[in-house]
């Protein structure tokens, strides 16, 4: 009974029942498999977590403004692949090559938006289109083989640990850090959570729907490309693919994170546990070494769980 | 006619939502042949009622009786099966399928599993008629006009062969002429002897053509009475226990303040060719019949469509205003008249939609000043008297109460200019009245108000002037003297003004 | 303004004449892109040249029609493309055992069925967004598919792929009678309300259609056509694959918003999403043909779908104005 009435509470904060969830898994894990609870495993875990958790910010951003981008899988294997293309060989440092990539990523982003804004086609299929388009154009440019990376500054954010943190989390963190802010405490977030719930009325109101649109889909970009320079640091090796995993798990850890899939409600408070859980589950269904049938079935089976408990959505 | 049975009846019928009771005790009875007036203010508990009876809400208590007979548990289809059709506000149609799908949709007739387009038809065409919808049976809904819309709503209600028939505000979209039609057509079904429930926000439709009345409020029934010698200021007493006589505060004429706005050749969606200039300290009424471009003039002026005229001079800018942020930022602010799909962003709290225009303007080192929000939040819920906690969602309001919401959440810009849609369709006596004497608050510090409007007593007592618009034109300008609820409607209707006295 | 439809004709002809309205520009685009089609390849007009072509339409149009079933009905579905690839692997798998081609045709269709009609019981009964729960169905459709079948493998019985997928235009025939099938079912109260459910929900259910029932009707019966179609590729291919059907999820989307069907449901028609696949199929095919290289598609791909949806914004905007 008691237990009841503490879920009930709970189900009323969603970024903390995914909290509590990874909690749980953790420590059950920890008591019962050998290895999983060691420091080294852990931070592995939550290094992975920072792909996504990276990924998620921008797809947090999109869908609380009541979009979807699905072209996030498709700009980490674009930033994976240009990369190394880019990077001139007279910059040692290899900052220019990250900052133009960088830049790259978030000019999708800006067409992805643009779409919406001129040619008023739905996130869903502007950014789907997007994917679609891109995935074509890479091989058309990079042809079918894969690249390795030489560019320094990309390897360091792939291995550097300072004081033992690898650099993947601590670029997680300033993302985390930023995106929060962003969401809580700048007039931008009040806008974007508007403008999710009731474009028209958010527009009324003064709130500059191309410009949110815009910025929002930049972010979405910017945030992908960066999540791919961790991607190729990680790997050393970039090739047609390597983005895909990452569309999915994006998604999932926003939904996971109790935001809702409709826009206007939710935070990134709750995606940043989401791309937690998702990254321990995968990791333990890997040690029970199921088959990759089976970790899809659990995948989308967790998706749906978490749907059903934390959000049900009244459509009408 | 006391000596029928009512063909529905409700007795001591009580209903709460979480805790808070919003019928108590409530008796009417649904007569053959009676037209049925149900009043009240918003709140009072109108919707609950005609939910209660036509089978979408189960009572607490009491019970509800079909012909006489108490029925345990009234389900939607066991009132459509007792005959109980109701026509609500919001439309029940799909823009996609034909007029006819329309009407028959859920109750069409089949032949072996599949509708029978052949029967549709002739009963379908019989409901058209008697509602006067001649388009062809074959145009999808989506391409009538509201008005129309509302006539395919009501031919729906019809084609079920209703004995009870429950009219929810029916002629909210209606020009005068189908409202005529309207008219006639209650009066001819209850000659048949249907039982018809009557409600609207307009006294005189139902002074017009009701015999009898209910009257709500908070919940209890204070008039249940024939209609014979009752006056307008008497029902509106007992909707709100209040004399009617001061509803609307004393007329001042404006001080002549500078031109606010002045365009010529101004056309946008479809207005055009307008010439209209308007000083600060004026309310300047909007009217006309329905759809004859009043909104697009507003939202043209307020750069939330794409307007061009030959010049313009808006608050000091000579030019129109490019978009929404440079109107706002100009000193223009527009209510809109759906203030759930356009004015208020429902699932926030109030909180977040008194803030959403000002956002930015409190910030401390780069982040939003939380508690300086919180001072000013506060402050603009005790100015409208928005009672309760702000951080409750907008959407848990009354109706007369999110509506000072949507206008109150504009006063921390301080605007010069407001461009008001129908602020006062659906709401209550009670907040009307507070709405007008905000108005006039307003226009005595030197703001300059366009009130659209399609409640003609606000337009003859408030304005300064009013324009009258008539497919997208400005028609007649009357002055506060002249304009007369007669010549307004005549403008509107296109009648010279002295025709109509005549 | 017109009168009344002639009182003695028929409603039914009329009501299905006037659907036609505002379709007249694609179905113009589409005879021109047949007849660009046939000029560049006068196969087109033999037997075999015209099976061919149905054959690549064929799966394309089932998965198009159930797509926009579940467009019109308000919701969408990204588990399509698992859903052919689960129907392929499920007949690759039955065919060539006891149970036979019947039997297998009959597992198909259960499949295809009960898989819909879940997820249309979750997304009509729990009120929940169909996007995210059909993301979750994708994942979980394709981990099924891969327990049934790690690897491209099973067998279609030889006379079945010949049938189907042979000389003769079999293809075009299965399609008719779909479409026959698809006009019966919108002429019951159910498949007329699924316009209306789309498009008005709460007023759909104050006029006493089973809104709910609909819902998962229109998600089975979408599931049945994914399905078969994944058995007419299986077929096509000879064997089962169980990532085969990927590209369907966003073909099926693409195909529906060329036929301007909306994503608000309610709005557009069968028909259009039908001639809205032929046209994606003919420009496939069409690329394929000139030589394009297959990658070249996919950014055809992309620019067709925001062009689909981009022309006839700019073509209303023009109307307005």
């Amino acid at each position: 009974m008691k237990a009841a009435s503490i879920s009930r509470g709970l189900l009323r904060n969603p970024p903390l029942i995914t909290l509590a969830l990874v909690a749980l898994v953790w420590i059950v894990a920890g008591l019962s498999l050998r290895g999983f609870a060691a420091v080294g495993h852990l931070r592995y875990i939550l290094e992975l977590s920072a792909i996504i958790g990276i990924v998620a910010a921008g797809q947090t951003l999109v869908i609380l403004v009541g979009g979807i981008d699905l072209s996030v899988g498709a700009v980490i294997t674009v930033t994976a692949i240009l990369l190394p293309l880019i990077s001139p060989d007279w910059d040692p440092t290899g900052l220019l090559g990250v900052v133009l990539t960088l830049a790259i990523a978030a000019v999708i982003g800006l067409a992805n938006a643009m779409g919406q804004v001129f040619l008023k086609v739905p996130a869903i299929i502007m950014t789907l289109a997007m994917a679609t388009f891109l995935q074509g154009l890479l091989v058309l440019i990079a042809g079918g083989s894969a690249v390795s990376v030489t560019n320094e500054a990309v390897i360091w954010l792939g291995s550097a640990r300072p004081f033992g943190v690898p650099a993947g989390i601590i670029v997680w963190i300033a993302v985390a850090a930023a995106v929060l802010t962003a969401i809580h405490r700048r007039p931008f977030g009040a806008r974007l959570l508007a403008l999710g719930a009731n474009p028209l009325a958010a527009r009324l109101s003064g709130v500059d729907v191309s410009r949110t649109t815009f910025a929002v889909y930049a972010l979405a970009g910017l945030f992908s490309g960066l999540a791919g320079l961790l991607v190729l640091g990680m790997n050393r090796q970039g090739y047609v693919g390597i983005g895909d995993p990452y569309l999915m798990t994006s998604i999932a850890a926003v939904v996971l994170g109790g935001t809702s899939i409709l826009g206007g409600r939710g935070s990134y408070a709750g995606t940043i546990p989401g791309a937690i859980l998702l990254v321990t589950t995968t990791a333990l269904i890997t040690v029970v070494n199921a088959s990759p049938g089976w970790r899809s079935i659990m995948f989308g089976s967790l998706i749906l769980a978490l749907l059903l408990i934390s959000g049900r959505e009244a459509q009408r | 006619m006391d000596g029928t049975t009512p063909l529905v009846e409700a007795r001591g019928i009580s209903k709460g939502f979480f805790g808070n009771p919003v019928l108590k005790a409530v008796d009417i009875a649904l007569h053959p042949g009676r037209i049925h007036a149900l009043l009240g203010e918003n709140g009072a508990g109108k919707s609950t009622l005609i939910n209660l009876l036509s089978g979408a809400l189960q009572p607490d208590g009491g019970d509800i009786r079909v012909d006489g007979k108490p029925v345990t548990r009234l389900t939607p289809q066991g009132a459509r099966a007792a005959g109980v059709a109701v026509v609500q506000q919001e439309l029940s149609l799909a823009a996609e399928l034909s007029i006819a799908e329309n009407i028959g949709l859920g109750a069409a007739p089949r032949r072996f599993g599949l509708l029978d387009y052949r029967a549709l038809r002739d009963r379908a065409a019989a409901a058209s008629a008697l509602v006067g919808l001649t388009e062809p049976l074959e145009m999808p809904v989506g391409d009538l006009p509201l008005g129309r819309r509302q006539m395919v709503e009501i031919a729906k209600a019809l084609f079920r062969e209703p004995r009870v028939l429950i009219l929810d505000e029916p002629t909210s979209s209606l020009s005068a002429h189908e409202a005529g039609v309207l008219s006639g057509l209650v009066r001819t079904l209850a000659a048949r002897g249907v039982a018809v429930l009557y409600i609207s926000h307009r006294l005189n439709e139902v002074q017009a053509l009701c015999d009898y009345v209910t009257v709500l409020k908070d919940g209890v029934v204070t008039a249940d009475r024939s209609l014979a010698d009752v006056s307008a200021e008497g029902l509106v007493r007992l909707m709100v226990g209040r004399d009617p006589g001061d509803m609307f505060p004393a007329f001042k004429p404006a001080a002549a303040g500078e031109h606010l706005i002045r365009v010529d050749g101004f056309s946008a969606g479809a207005v055009y060719d307008v010439a209209f200039s308007a000083r600060a300290g004026e309310i300047v009424g909007i009217g006309g019949l329905i759809g004859q471009g009043q909104e697009d003039f507003l939202l043209g002026l307020y750069g939330a469509i794409p307007a061009v005229a030959s010049s313009a001079a808006i608050c000091g800018v000579g030019h129109l205003l490019a978009g929404v942020g440079a109107a706002t930022a100009a000193g223009l602010a527009y209510v809109p008249a759906d203030r759930k799909k356009e004015g208020l962003v429902l699932p926030h709290t109030i909180a977040a939609n008194l803030m959403l225009p000002s956002l930015g303007r409190l910030m401390r080192h780069g982040l939003r000043d939380r508690r300086g929000e919180a001072a000013l939040v506060a402050d603009l819920a005790r100015q409208l008297a928005i009672r309760g906690d702000t951080g409750r969602p907008v959407q848990a309001l009354s109706g007369g109460n999110q509506q000072k919401v949507a206008l109150a959440k504009w006063l921390p810009l301080g605007p010069r200019v407001l461009l008001l849609n129908d602020p006062t369709r659906g709401v209550d006596v009670g907040t009307k009245r507070e709405i007008y004497l905000m108005l006039r608050a307003f226009a005595d510090a030197g703001k300059l108000i366009l009130l659209l409007s399609s409640d003609t007593p606000e337009l003859v007592h408030l304005c300064d002037r009013v324009a009258v618009f008539r497919e997208g034109r400005v028609v007649a300008t009357l002055a506060h003297g002249n304009a007369s609820e007669e010549a307004i409607v005549g403008a509107a209707m296109g009648l010279a003004t002295k025709e109509l006295a005549a | 303004m017109t009168p009344s439809a002639s009182p003695s004709g028929s409603l039914y002809f009329a009501i299905q004449r006037r659907r036609n309205r505002g379709l007249g520009g694609l179905y113009l685009v589409v005879a021109a892109f047949l007849v660009v089609y046939g000029v560049l390849f006068p196969g087109l007009l033999s037997v075999g040249g015209f099976s061919k072509f149905s054959q690549n339409w064929f799966p394309l149009a089932l998965v198009t029609m159930a797509q926009a079933l579940l467009m019109l009905n308000g919701g969408i579905s990204l588990a399509i493309g698992p859903l052919v690839s689960l129907g392929g692997v499920v007949a690759a798998i039955t065919m060539g055992g006891p149970a036979g081609a019947f039997g297998g045709l009959l597992a198909v269709v259960v499949a295809g069925l009960v898989i819909g009609a879940l997820t249309g019981l979750i997304v009509a009964y729990m009120r929940l967004p169909a996007i995210i729960v059909t993301l979750a169905g994708s994942f979980i459709i394709t981990g099924v598919a891969l327990l049934l079948l790690p690897r491209p493998g099973g067998s279609i019985p030889d006379w079945l792929s010949q049938a189907l997928a042979g000389q003769q235009p079999t293809a075009f025939a299965l399609l008719v009678l779909v479409l026959c099938a698809w006009k019966l079912f919108l002429a019951t109260p159910l498949g007329i309300g699924v316009y209306a459910v789309g498009d008005n929900p709460v007023g759909a259910f104050r006029s006493g259609v089973p809104v709910e029932r609909v819902r998962v009707v229109s998600f089975a019966v979408s599931g049945l056509l994914a399905a078969l179609a994944g058995l007419f590729v299986a077929a096509q291919t000879g064997s089962g694959d169980p990532v085969i059907g990927t590209s369907f999820t966003l073909n099926s989307i693409a195909g529906a918003v060329l036929g301007g069907v909306g994503f608000l449901g309610g709005k557009g028609t069968m028909r259009g999403a039908i001639a809205g696949s032929l046209l994606l199929s003919v420009m496939i095919n069409v690329m394929f043909f000139l030589g394009f290289p297959p990658v070249a598609q996919y950014v055809a791909q992309g620019v067709i779908i925001v062009g689909a949806v981009a022309i006839p914004e700019f073509a209303g905007r023009w109307r307005k104005a």
